[in-house]
This record gives C-alpha cells, structure tokens and sequence, in this order.
C-alpha cells in the first residue's frame, strides 16, 4: 500500500487531477480522505491510498510522481506498507445484545479492523445477522484472525461463517 | 471367471445392485469373462440362500414378498453364517448406525476374518474404525473397497489412483444433497429454512428425521473418510469440528449476496483439520453448485485445484459404485493369478 499526501486547491476538477496519473499507471485506490477542517490559503490536505502491482511498482510511481508535478500537484509525503488483508464474515445470533461495540474494540486492540457493518433483523430482540469486512495486519494469517474470531464468537454465542 | 457374491441388505442400495447384476449378465459375460454369482442375500431377520447360485430374476420379481422363496432361512444373521460361507466378495449395504457401525462393522470384520473380500456402501464403519478395518484387511491379505460410502458413483476416492504422482494437500466438498439443496433452494427462493426443508422432505430428498443431514453428521462422516484416504490422515468422526445449517436465514443469504457470496455447507480437509460448517464461498466457485449435487475440490500440490461433481446418493448410483468395486476387485484378483 502506498499513501500519498497532497495538498489540493479547494476548486471544482482538482480531485480528478490527482486521480488521473494514479488509475492510469496501474493504481488500485484504496481510499481518499480530505481535511476540509485543515483548509489553509485555499489548500486542503488530502491523503490517498492505493495500491500498484509489485512488477510496475518502481515505473508506475516515477510516472505518477512526474505527472502530478505536471499538474502542479506537490506531494508531501509518501509512506509505504500497513498493508491490510481483508476479509467478509457472517455473523448470526445476538449480536447487538452481546455488545457489538465490545466486539468491535476487542477486535482493535487486534489490530482487526471492522472497515464495514452491516446488519439485517426484523426485532432487536430476535436473532439478527450482520456482515462484517475487516481488515487485518499483513504479518497475521488468515487463520489467525479467524482464531481470534472463533474465541469471540463462542464467548458471545454467535455463529461465526468465514469465506 | 466366476466370483461369488454374499450381499447384506436387501434394501434401495441392495436391490439396485441385484438388478444391475441381473440387467447386465451378458454384458460382464462378454466383456469381462466374469459370471456374478449371488449365493446368499441377508436380511436382519434371515438370509436367502443357494450355494449354486440364486436366481436373481426370482428374487426381484419376488419383490417384498422374497421370504416366501423356498431356499429363505429365518433367524439366521449375516454374522453368524459368514464364516462358513464359500464367498470371494462380501458387500455389506445395511444402514449407518453412526454410532457403533453395527451390524455392518461387525459383518466387515467377519468377512476379513475369514479372508473375504469386502466392498461396502455403509459409511458408519469406516469413519468409526478406518485404521482398524485397513489393518484387518491387511493382515488377511483382504481387498476392501468402499467407494459408494462417500460420493455413491462420483469417483472421489478412486481418483487417488489417479493422481498416484500428484500429491492431494487439502479438501473442500460439498458432500450433503440434502443441506446443498436446502441452501440452494432458500437462496434461490428467498424461502426460509423451515419451509426450505419441508420441500426437501415432500420431493423425498430429506429423511422425517434430517437430524444427520442438516446438522453435518453425515457430511462429517464422508470426510473423515475422504481425508484419510486421500490425505493419508487417521481420523475418525469425533475429530471433525460440525455446524449445521439450521441458524442459517434467508437475511444471511441475502446480506452476502451484494459481495458475490453465496453460504454454503462445507465438508474441510485442511491443516490437519476436520471442519464441517456454513461457509461463504464465491458465486463464481466451482463449489457454488445447485440441487442436491455433490463436488469436490482437491487441492494438488503440481496440477492445482482438480474439482469432481456428481450425484452423491441414489440406490442406482450407490449400486453402480459397488459394480465397479467389483470390477476393480476382480481385475486385481485376476491380475494377481
């Protein structure tokens, strides 16, 4: 994972110029965030992530770097790695009764993430179901995290259903 | 060349495989030189039996009323009558008790015992006593095939033949009709799982008790199965780790839906352990199959995934594994002449 950061003028097109170079040498963006709050003589700060294939990545960043330049677009910073794997899982049972914020920041101090909730029940009460994408460290496996998962979920009585 | 044959049970399995035999006599006759001679068939309460050969025909025509035969003996149990019996083949395809394996452990340690070869549609014996069984029939210089226990005809333990150059690391399978066609049916439908389920029991494909079936004992029990086999483990059903599919609803289903996921019931092999459980697989996987099919996916250290798919149950199917057990039996035998 790469992340750039920018700052970019506060005016109609600008995002587009910062996106352009990075899609078309191969980029995969992961994610854009602005500081409208840091806004500062008309320029925001911007963080993008993205990712580039490992065979192209030393071209393809060279590339990005020079036609940024071109388009008057100074970088700040470049960090690499805090790659993150990702992951879709199922919960079912009382998720919301057993303390989805509990699971949520026990999780954290994992170092798993939840990126995405999403829940479907017809009572509070009833059993409901939620999706969940988390992401986790590259150094933990996939078997790991389900691990920790697994501890959880049977601690809660959830029924936990992995890709 | 002529092999006789003991059969124990005369149920779906049993019938369809004397009807094979039958509907197929010149064909072996002529292909393979072999004449199949049936010379007892055991029920729980007796057997039918004619040391020269039972007419088949008789039997099936008989149908439900074959204890009025005149070569039929009441109260006399495939146990007790093997060891003096002057059979090559014992096929044993009474029911799974997935408890004790019995009757049918104990008609396969019998046949081994007095050096008869085994094939078996009965699964229960071989998820319970795997090691013990391949050790009797070792010692006896016995063949024992069973691949009618795990896919019926699919051939999902006789492909190991097969890739004798490869090396299988894991397993993925779906090895239920029942639960896959009740997942299939709430995913398609949108439809419950109770309602899901009573569908299954109207089309005959789910049991008035689907206990076994939908809690993933029965998948548990083939994998077992399946991973000793192939993998070359020493399992037996209590290690593999079982979920049913009973909790899931159709709001699982849906809410997986938008990321291209699909639940289904899985039967694992894999980093040394056994799991049976819902599991989300991609639409596009070729797991991702409908009804009540089963499919494998083995996972080969020199050739990638390698996926087999079929009907997994059905007398005919079952029967028509044990025919080519038999065959395959026979071929050794002659071979080893």
């Amino acid at each position: 994972m790469i992340n750039l950061e920018v700052k970019l003028p506060d005016s109609p097109g600008s995002l587009g110029e910062l996106i352009k170079p990075i899609s078309k040498n191969g980029g995969n963006i992961y994610g854009i965030l602005h500081f409208h709050d840091k806004k500062i003589k008309g320029l925001i700060p911007v963080n993008i992530s993205f990712e580039l294939s490992e065979n192209i990545r030393e071209v393809s960043l060279e590339n990005i770097r020079k036609e940024l330049k071109e388009n008057n677009i100074q970088i700040e910073n470049i960090t690499y790695g805090n790659e993150k794997k990702e992951i879709t899982v199922l919960l079912t049972g009382h998720v919301f009764d057993t303390d989805v914020l509990d699971t949520i920041k026990r999780l954290a101090s994992k170092e798993i993430n939840i990126s995405e909730l999403q829940a479907k029940f017809t009572e509070l009460k009833e059993v409901s179901n939620v999706k969940l994408k988390i992401e986790f460290p590259e150094n933990m496996t996939k078997k790991e995290l389900i691990d920790e998962l697994r501890k959880l979920c049977k601690e809660k009585q959830l029924l936990l259903i992995t890709s | 060349m002529k092999v006789k044959i003991c059969l124990i049970g005369k149920g779906i399995v049993g019938t369809s495989f004397l009807r094979l035999v039958e509907n197929r006599r010149d064909e072996f006759k002529q292909k393979f030189n072999l004449e199949i001679i049936v010379s007892s068939i055991f029920e729980y309460d007796g057997v039918l039996i004619k040391e020269d050969g039972i007419n088949i025909k008789e039997v099936l025509d008989a149908d439900k009323e074959f204890r009025n035969l005149p070569y039929w003996k009441e109260n006399v149990t495939a146990k007790d009558l093997i060891p003096t019996l002057d059979a090559n083949i014992c096929i044993e395809t009474t029911p799974t008790n997935s408890e004790t394996g019995e009757p049918g452990l104990s008609h396969i340690i019998e046949a081994l015992n007095n050096k008869i070869d085994v094939i078996s549609s009965n699964k229960g014996p071989f998820y319970l006593e795997y090691e013990k069984i391949k050790k009797l029939a070792k010692k006896n210089n016995c063949l024992v095939k069973y691949e009618a226990t795990v896919t019926s005809c699919v051939p999902s333990l006789g492909i190991k033949e097969k890739l004798i150059g490869n090396e299988i690391l894991s397993i993925k399978a779906i090895l239920n009709g029942t639960s896959n066609f009740i997942l299939s049916r709430m995913a398609a439908e949108g439809v419950g799982f109770s309602l899901a389920l009573k569908e299954a029991q109207e089309l005959g494909y789910a049991e008035t008790d689907p206990t076994l079936d939908i809690e993933g004992y029965d998948a548990a029990g083939k994998i077992v199965i399946l991973a000793n086999d192939l993998l070359g483990w020493s399992k037996s059903i209590g290690d593999v780790k079982v979920e049913g599919i009973s909790k899931i609803t159709p709001h699982a289903i849906d809410l997986v839906k938008s990321d291209g996921f699909v639940i289904k019931h899985l039967a694992i092999a894999e980093d040394n352990e056994l799991v049976v459980e819902p599991r989300l697989i991609h639409r596009h996987s070729p797991l991702n199959i409908s009804g009540t099919l089963n499919a494998i996916e083995l996972e080969t250290k020199y050739a990638g995934s390698i996926i087999l798919m079929g009907r997994g149950a059905g007398g005919l199917e079952a029967a028509s594994a044990i025919i080519n057990d038999l065959l395959s039996i026979v071929k050794h035998r002659r071979y080893s002449e």
